[in-house]
């Protein structure tokens, strides 16, 4: 009974103690995407077959923006030290800010993220319009 | 029925061999790790086992109940500690397959699939929501054949022990005569790919036997890069999100769905849809080998 009383502290502090321990060691790394057929390979795998013929790197390599021969475009994010996507079907959580590009999607979950596409972000920005709300 | 089970002995085992792995980790590949994804892989641990603690009463008082039923009184003989261990791994097999492959098992699952990383914490991973699912239902009914719950209980224990190591990438191959009758890294890390080769293959807990004997073993092929995950990853660190997710895209579709789809929302294969929008894993590999085949050097 005493063990089962302790067991859900000593476990949460367990917990804490080797997260902690995780930052204290550098894990994780600072990932980046370092190139656009990185940006590529990685959509691909993330939307089987995403086959992108444009792609919008953003400059820290925190993400990207790719379009396939459908139209269709993938919103690609850093996501701790991997990258996860999704695909953008409105304009409606877009906001552009001179070259910075905030994109937001229909799952809220995924939260928004703010690309910094230098000269392409307006060119980007315009053609999500196309997309709808 | 003793107090601590045998999981509760090996948790220190566990966190002494998660920080041995970081430590490999840190010197030979960081990425490996990544601390908040950890942080939810051990969170969901500790609160699947306070959901256990939950509801273990519950299915041992079912299964203490089908026990008095039994058709047979089978004992505690050394041969029947085999049998039982075997047959509990089958057990095992067959509500992990249909874990992946009925969205209503998948979604007290899927958590344990999220991380897009595999390492010791991993294999922490486990279900808050598994009684709701009723899963306990594939585990407890040997007790009817005439195991005693307590042997049974203590069969289920060690097993997910044995599944703890094989959740790293630290180890490569075993010896071969290991790897054709046991679970391994190697096995296990083909069943947690999200690569359309690997989807829905290696079910087995201890013994591998099982996928080689019903068709669903995939060999780690050389060369191949593994992805982590889910189809669709999480994208979120949110630990009550990794555990609900699933049962709240169940609750949105059945709910949108027209009537005569609801059903099939709940209990067919995940990324099922009535009017074919979404992949199910059997899709995504179709499409895959589609491409292979118009571009053989791909």
């Amino acid at each position: 009974m005493l063990f089962q009383l302790i067991q859900v502290p000593v476990a949460i502090l367990a917990v804490l103690l080797l997260a902690l321990l995780a930052r204290q060691l550098g894990l994780g790394g600072d990932v980046r995407l370092r190139s656009e057929a990185q940006a590529r390979d990685e959509a691909a795998t993330a939307l089987g077959g995403f086959d992108a013929v444009e792609v919008a790197l953003d400059r820290a390599g925190i993400g990207a923006l790719l379009r396939d021969a459908q139209g269709r475009v993938l919103l690609l994010r850093r996501h701790g030290a991997q990258f996860a996507a999704r695909l953008i079907d409105s304009h409606a959580d877009t906001r552009l800010d001179r070259n910075f590009l905030t994109i937001g999607t229909a799952d809220t979950s995924f939260g928004k993220v703010t690309l910094d596409l230098g000269d392409k972000a307006q060119v980007w920005a315009a053609s999500l319009r196309r997309l709808g709300a | 029925m003793p107090e601590l089970s045998p999981v509760d002995y090996a948790v220190p085992g566990f966190l002494l061999l998660i920080v041995i792995e970081m430590l490999w980790a840190a010197r030979r590949a960081p990425e490996k790790y990544e601390p908040k994804d950890t942080l939810t892989s051990l969170g969901l641990g500790v609160g699947s086992t306070v959901a256990g603690a939950l509801t273990g009463t519950l299915v041992l008082t079912m299964a203490l109940w089908l026990y008095e039923q039994r058709v047979f009184t089978i004992g505690w003989q050394w041969w029947a500690w085999i049998a039982c261990f075997v047959l509990d791994d089958f057990n095992y097999y067959v509500a992990h397959r249909l874990g992946h492959r009925s969205r209503w098992f998948w979604a007290s699952h899927v958590n344990h699939h999220s991380s897009q990383h595999y390492n010791l914490s991993t294999a922490l991973r486990q279900t808050w929501t598994g009684f709701f699912a009723a899963n306990f239902a594939f585990r407890i009914w040997p007790v009817f054949i005439g195991f005693h719950p307590a042997m049974i209980a203590t069969c289920g224990a060690i097993n997910l022990i044995y599944q703890f190591w094989i959740h790293t990438e630290a180890i490569g191959r075993m010896p071969r005569w290991f790897e054709a009758v046991m679970n391994t890294p190697s096995h296990h890390r083909v069943h947690h790919a999200t690569n359309p080769l690997y989807l829905d293959r290696n079910y087995a807990g201890v013994f591998i036997i099982w996928d080689r004997l019903l068709g669903t073993f995939q060999q780690e092929l050389d060369g191949v890069r593994i992805r982590y995950g889910i189809v669709r990853q999480l994208g979120s660190f949110n630990l009550l999100w990794a555990v609900f997710h699933e049962w709240i895209g169940i609750a949105r579709d059945v709910w949108r769905a027209p009537w005569r789809a609801k059903l099939h929302y709940m209990f067919a294969p995940p990324g099922w849809s009535h009017d074919g929008s979404r992949d199910t894993s059997d899709t995504i590999r179709a499409r895959w080998r589609e491409r292979q085949e118009s571009v053989p050097a791909e």
